[in-house]
């Protein structure tokens, strides 16, 4: 698409960044080729696979299907930018890890940015209620126990840091 | 193409009707999805995110008569909002089950209607709950039935420069049911291949209102009142439930896409019409 460019500011992983790039390129793209962050993937293409779930003001979306033009002046969290500074992961990532949520791991940084969404919302999910919101993050190797797992344990750590 | 960001509804109307092959783009899962796969080439994109002075553009509000949800309120707003679940909880179900909880954080009311695509969720419920659609183009607003707003694939009553500013659901009175039924033949996070919204209202044990609203079975959602009429002043029973189903199954003219044949569509309306009633028929409608 030959667009017009345009300066776009946007905070990223809580970074002020300004692009110059046509407004309707994907928020996926911008992320991944101009700004270097390629945590997010391109899976599908159109909203299904999860693959590049990013949260934009908090909220969980497909970075593939919004236009960069629509975040404008917003916050974008990837999952670069969920860790401390430090490293320490968070209680989502480390549970990944413990439970082996993964096997090739293309789908897991939308897997982690979603559960984390999820947690968010719903700090105390049923299995039930995982799944359903998981649904939308495809996974061709694990089966999806491991993630269902995974997702229920960061819940009770994430309320073990709470009390 | 160029995105403009009107602050006001009224620049957004005039920058439609200065720009002939421009798009109105909300939450963009549509608008986008119809970009890449090479469908639409417009020139302008005119984003309604900034659009700042409809009223009530972002909220669900309670109205004497039921319910105003504003254009902008996203489905995972609507699904959740308390007050779509208690006086209108077959929407909530059906916005509940739209796409996957990103597509729901991201698509809005108002943009879901204007759409009117066949295989989408809500549009059969609002139908069949008698919704009726506030339009403005900046100048002049206007009421459209739920019903007569989609008038085929992609296709709505909306005329150049106006938006779909709000929703009105009026609300479920004493001894009224409704229900979504979303029958998917692939995986469970897909479109759905039949749709099925019921709403009734019992009085003294026999049906007074009967709406059966099928959606994804073709271009727009379908409804034969002749046949739900015939069923006022029996109770919601298996016979009727059984009625109902096997004439929507023959007066149905299904399309034929990947999720599901002709043929395959009218069976799946034969079963999942009745199992929709008898389930309302459950929910306390039948003694």
């Amino acid at each position: 698409m030959s667009d017009t460019s345009e300066r776009i500011t946007l905070s990223v992983n809580g970074i002020s960044q300004e692009v110059t790039t046509a407004p309707s390129r994907s928020l996926l793209e911008v992320l991944r080729e101009d700004l270097a962050l390629t945590g997010a993937k391109e899976g599908c293409g159109v909203g299904v696979c999860g693959a590049c779930s990013v949260l934009v003001d908090g909220k969980l979306m497909s970075s593939c299907i919004v236009p960069v033009g629509m975040v404008q002046g917003r916050a974008v969290t990837t999952v670069e930018g969920l860790a401390a500074e430090d490293g320490t992961l968070t209680p989502v990532q480390t549970a990944f890890m413990e439970c082996g949520g993964f096997q090739c791991g293309i789908c897991t940084p939308g897997q982690v940015v979603a559960a984390t969404a999820l947690l968010r919302e719903c700090p105390d999910p049923a299995a039930e209620e995982v799944r359903e919101w998981m649904t939308g993050n495809l996974c061709r190797c694990t089966g999806y126990y491991s993630i269902v797992a995974a997702v229920l344990q960061a819940a009770k750590a994430g309320q073990g840091e709470s009390d | 193409m160029k995105f403009l960001r009107p602050e006001t509804l009224g620049e957004a109307a005039a920058l439609a009707r200065e720009h002939e092959d421009a798009k109105f783009i909300s939450g963009g899962t549509a608008v986008v999805l119809m970009l890449q796969q090479r469908l639409i080439f417009p020139t302008h994109l005119i984003s309604l995110t900034g659009v700042t002075d409809v009223p009530g553009w972002r909220e669900v509000r309670r109205t004497e008569t039921g319910l105003r949800i504003g254009g902008g309120v996203l489905l995972s707003a609507v699904a959740r909002s308390a007050h779509v679940r208690e006086l209108a909880p077959s929407l909530a179900s059906a916005a509940g089950v739209v796409g996957n909880a990103r597509i729901r954080n991201q698509a809005t009311t108002g943009g879901n209607v204007a759409e009117s695509d066949y295989a989408s969720d809500p549009p059969s419920v609002l139908v069949s709950l008698g919704a009726t659609v506030e339009v403005d183009d900046g100048t002049a607003a206007r009421i459209v039935p739920a019903a007569e707003m989609f008038t085929d694939f992609f296709t709505t009553d909306l005329r150049t420069g106006e938006v779909v500013t709000a929703v009105h659901v009026p609300a479920a009175g004493p001894g009224s049911h409704a229900s979504y039924t979303k029958f998917c033949s692939r995986s469970a996070e897909d479109r759905p291949c039949v749709g099925v919204a019921t709403a009734a209202r019992l009085q003294d044990g026999v049906l007074a209102s009967l709406e059966v609203v099928l959606g994804a079975v073709a271009a727009i959602p379908q409804r034969w009142p002749e046949v739900t009429r015939a069923a006022l002043g029996r109770p919601l029973d298996e016979q009727v439930a059984q009625e109902v189903a096997e004439e929507y199954a023959m007066l149905v003219d299904p399309i034929d896409d990947h999720r599901g044949s002709a043929w395959y569509r009218r069976e799946m309306v034969r079963v999942q019409v009745r199992r929709s009633l008898l389930e309302l028929a459950g929910d306390g409608g039948a003694a």
